[in-house]
């Protein structure tokens, strides 16, 4: 007997699930409490749509700036370590030091000082997706192949040419790697400290339904989360597989996923 | 630069930092109600170290800590090892658990508080949960970082199954176990940290949710402090260790 494909096989998990989820609480073998059934779900989120449409506008509004603050001082400041020796050495291991401290033990702070609104989830979340993006920047170009480097002197290069034409193309998979994880973790930063202190936003939804134990609206709000991280993922995955064609040398592919482990297993997700 | 150069110029920033902490709130320049100095941040450290209730709420948190860590390692440790020696397991599971990865755990907190309540065990099984992906991903790369030309020489001469594993395997993972360990260690303190803030009666996290709220300031950084202290230490013993076995590798 031939093994069904993988694929399939996945399909098929993915399908058991959703059956479960449905047959499960509608036999009574889990009480709807714990876990609504699907239809249920659905038909809650179809029913208020407006309130949920409401609470994703706020909440992608907090994930986009919170991901340009995680992005953009990430690639700056990782560019930086990564492309200056003195820097690097000074610094790396400290960061690195840093990042086993769980941020959200910060977030009340943040909330003191800037109040419950989106301020204080924008600035959390930027936090919370920095230290990846500037990882993975500093690894990205801290593993160029020298011997490019070296190639593109010999022929004169100048400095500009040379980060151009050498640094930032042969960076680019392993600073996108970054913003994928980055992006991934400012998602979770927003939804985490939607949940703990808020008055807006898909995660207070989940919170103010747990508290009056409605549980067919809070999974309402758990599958729009769901659904908001996986699609950020496949998109930010596509980008990935179309910048790799760039990359020509088989040997520079196997350099950055020997050096990637380090960053991409470490994201402290929530 | 030297190393006890780098060493003398990372102590200067620390220097400076901590200085601008005490100096600048002190002279009123950032308000001290925001930020308040260094040196009224420690003293209440001490302070609060000596409460019962604090002492109390930090072995409640370290007993979650624990207990979670001893689920989730062996658990996602044999997951793991299974999905990496199987290659079909692999095929099938590999992409899911990419995709479980970056789904945002804390979502599945109201599940656990509505089916288990808000006690010890639901943050342990909180914690345990969103420790065990992270873990079962490491587990298989530090599988698959066994040569496998090692394990055939090893063969070729001879050596049993258990020599193989003994000898080929525990030695050429060493340093990734360690590296599991470490970051597992992250996550699940995380864990324990969310599920505390979110919801709960005792533990250090609600401690510094509850005088975020009040706008405790002093009890909230000197909770803070104690926290970033104790992961930093773990993380850094660990990491010595990792960094001595990594010798044995070539």
């Amino acid at each position: 007997m031939t093994r069904p494909a993988p694929a399939t096989v996945r399909w098929l998990i993915l399908l058991a699930l959703l059956v479960f989820w449905e047959l499960m609480p509608r036999t009574g073998l889990i009480p709807e409490l714990f876990l609504p059934s699907m239809t249920s779900t659905l038909r809650v989120l179809v029913a208020d749509w407006r309130e949920y449409a409401e609470a994703l506008m706020v909440t992608l509004y907090e994930v986009g700036f919170a991901m340009l603050i995680a992005c953009g001082f990430g690639i700056l400041a990782g560019a930086l370590v990564g492309g200056l020796a003195l820097l690097r050495n000074l610094l790396l291991p400290v960061f690195s030091s840093l990042y086993a401290v769980p941020i959200v033990i910060l977030y009340p702070i943040f909330t003191a000082w800037f109040g419950i609104g989106s301020e204080s989830k924008i600035l959390f979340a930027g936090v919370y997706g920095f230290f990846p993006v500037m990882l993975s920047t500093a690894a990205g170009i801290r593993t160029i192949d020298s011997q490019l480097l070296l190639a593109a002197r010999s022929m004169g290069a100048t400095l500009p040419q040379q980060i151009v034409r050498v640094i930032i193309p042969a960076s680019i998979p392993t600073v996108l790697t970054g913003l994928r994880l980055g992006g991934a973790l400012t998602i979770i930063g927003v939804v985490v400290s939607e949940m703990l202190t808020s008055a807006a936003g898909i995660g207070y939804l989940v919170t103010r339904y747990r508290t009056i134990l409605d549980s067919a609206h809070v999974f309402g709000a758990i599958l729009m989360i769901l659904l908001m991280s996986i699609l950020f993922d496949l998109a930010a995955r596509a980008i990935e597989r179309r910048t790799l064609t760039w990359q020509t040398a088989g040997r520079r592919e196997k350099e950055t996923r020997e050096a990637r482990p380090a960053t991409p297993v470490a994201a402290p997700a929530a | 630069m030297t190393r006890l150069q780098i060493v003398l110029v990372r102590l200067a920033l620390l220097v400076l930092m901590l200085g601008a902490w005490e100096l600048l709130p002190r002279n009123g320049v950032v308000n001290p109600r925001l930020l308040p100095p260094l040196g009224d941040v420690l003293v209440m450290l001490a302070d609060i170290l000596g409460r019962p209730a604090v002492q109390e709420a930090i072995l409640v948190t370290a007993a979650e800590v624990i207990v979670a860590f001893i689920i989730a390692v062996p658990v996602g440790a044999a997951v793991g090892v299974l999905i990496a020696e199987n290659d079909y397991l692999g095929e099938i599971f590999k992409p899911l658990l990419f995709y479980v990865f970056s789904i945002p755990k804390s979502i599945f907190l109201p599940m656990f508080i509505l089916i288990m309540g808000i006690g010890f065990q639901q943050k342990v099984a909180y914690a345990a949960f969103s420790t065990v992906f992270v873990v079962i991903m490491s587990a298989t790369a530090a599988v698959e970082s066994v040569r496998a030309d090692h394990v055939l020489v090893a063969r070729s001469y001879g050596a049993t199954q258990m020599q193989v594993l003994t000898r080929v395997y525990v030695p050429s993972m060493m340093p990734f176990l360690l590296e599991t360990l470490r970051i597992s260690m992250i996550f699940n303190f995380t864990g324990v940290m969310i599920a505390e803030m979110y919801a709960s009666r005792t533990g250090i996290g609600h401690l510094i949710a509850n005088w975020g709220e009040n706008f405790q300031m002093p009890q909230l950084f000197a909770g803070v402090i104690l926290l970033a202290a104790v992961a930093i230490a773990f993380n850094e013993t660990v990491r010595f260790l990792e960094a001595r076995c990594s010798t044995w590798r070539t």
